[in-house]
């Protein structure tokens, strides 16, 4: 049980939106990994949604969001965690950046 | 060039099977009207782990009503649309493969019909081939073709960008060569219901050729029924 007062680990800025989303992203990379014949593809991808996410932060990194935003994006880290399928994960990849940057206001 | 009904084997007739679910007609119907975040929560629901709508609602808040930015201007769509969705994921792993190939080949055709202004005309078809005098006919039949003289377009469609293979644009670019050898124009487009981004990072490795195969992606699908 957490204590009274224990902080709130939602993120409050973009910059903080985005590392959860980072961490979520590496997370399915490791899993995706296991495909071994789209092991560069799975780099690829991770590298190329990285450098995206990459140019809002540091863009917008200081933002304060919306505490919805926020649940969005820990429900989406939620989500991604959930997969163990490295196929599944693969899609995820691609799905995961393009979700949380819509939840910032952003086009993928 | 002429086009041809593909002749159905074993696969094909279980995939038909599929194509012709209310689901898949369902969902199309939905997404062809939908906008690009509203495909989106088609698209993670789809391929998703979680079953419950609370949980893809607190992920897109902007859709539905739970973020100071939402405008919700469509809500009852997104609703719709999250429903349809779990549908899709709450089959089988290979039956929501499936589904979900059907339901971009059918919203494509929705869209390839806005075009031309057909609602059930001869001229979009699905699941044929495209013939040339002295050309072994293809393996796979296009997804979807439009048979229209002058403005012929064979249409293969993909869920993610990582169905774009070395196979698909050879075929397509070879379809669009051998019309070209019998000085007909045919255009070739890839339909994926990917982000661009991850599609230019699929084709980046590739050899094959596809610089004249229309690539069509999630966020502009709905070029597929402009006019111009």
């Amino acid at each position: 049980m957490e204590p009274d007062g224990a902080p709130d680990d939602s993120p409050g800025t973009v910059s903080a939106a985005i590392e959860l989303a980072l961490d979520a992203l590496d997370a399915l990379a490791t899993l995706g990994e296991e495909v071994e014949d789209e092991w560069q593809y799975v780099q690829d991808l991770t590298a190329a949604w990285r450098d995206r996410l990459a140019t809002v932060e540091a863009a917008r990194g200081g933002e304060a969001i919306d505490p919805a935003i926020a649940a969005a994006v820990v429900a989406l880290a939620g989500e991604a965690a959930r997969i163990r399928d490295p196929h599944r994960a693969i899609d995820w990849l691609s799905t995961l950046p393009q979700v949380a940057l819509v939840a910032l206001g952003e086009r993928p | 060039m002429r086009f041809q009904d593909a002749a159905p084997d074993a696969r094909a007739v279980v995939y038909a099977g599929i194509q012709s679910d209310p689901l898949v007609a369902r969902a199309a119907e939905l997404l062809v009207d939908a906008t690009f975040e509203q495909r989106l929560l088609a698209r993670a629901v789809m391929n998703g782990e979680s079953t419950d709508p609370e949980t893809w609602q607190a992920i897109f808040p902007t859709l539905f009503g739970t973020a100071e930015s939402s405008a919700r201007p469509d809500g009852d769509r997104s609703t719709r649309i999250l429903d349809v969705s779990l549908a899709v994921a709450e089959r089988g792993e290979q039956a929501r493969s499936q589904f979900r190939g059907a339901i971009v080949e059918s919203l494509t055709e929705l869209l390839v019909r806005r075009r031309h202004g057909h609602a059930d005309g001869p001229t979009v078809r699905r699941e044929r081939r495209v013939l040339f005098d002295g050309v072994r006919s293809e393996i796979h039949p296009y997804d979807v073709t439009v048979e229209i003289p002058g403005a012929a377009a064979a249409v293969d469609c993909k869920w993610g960008a990582r169905g774009i293979s070395a196979d698909v644009l050879h075929q397509l670019e070879d379809a669009r060569a051998h019309a070209a050898d019998e000085d007909e124009q045919l255009s070739v487009v890839l339909v994926v219901f990917d982000a661009a981004r991850s599609c230019a990072v699929r084709l980046d490795r590739t050899t094959a050729p596809h610089e004249h195969t229309r690539l069509v992606t999630l966020d502009s699908l709905d070029d597929l029924a402009a006019t111009s």
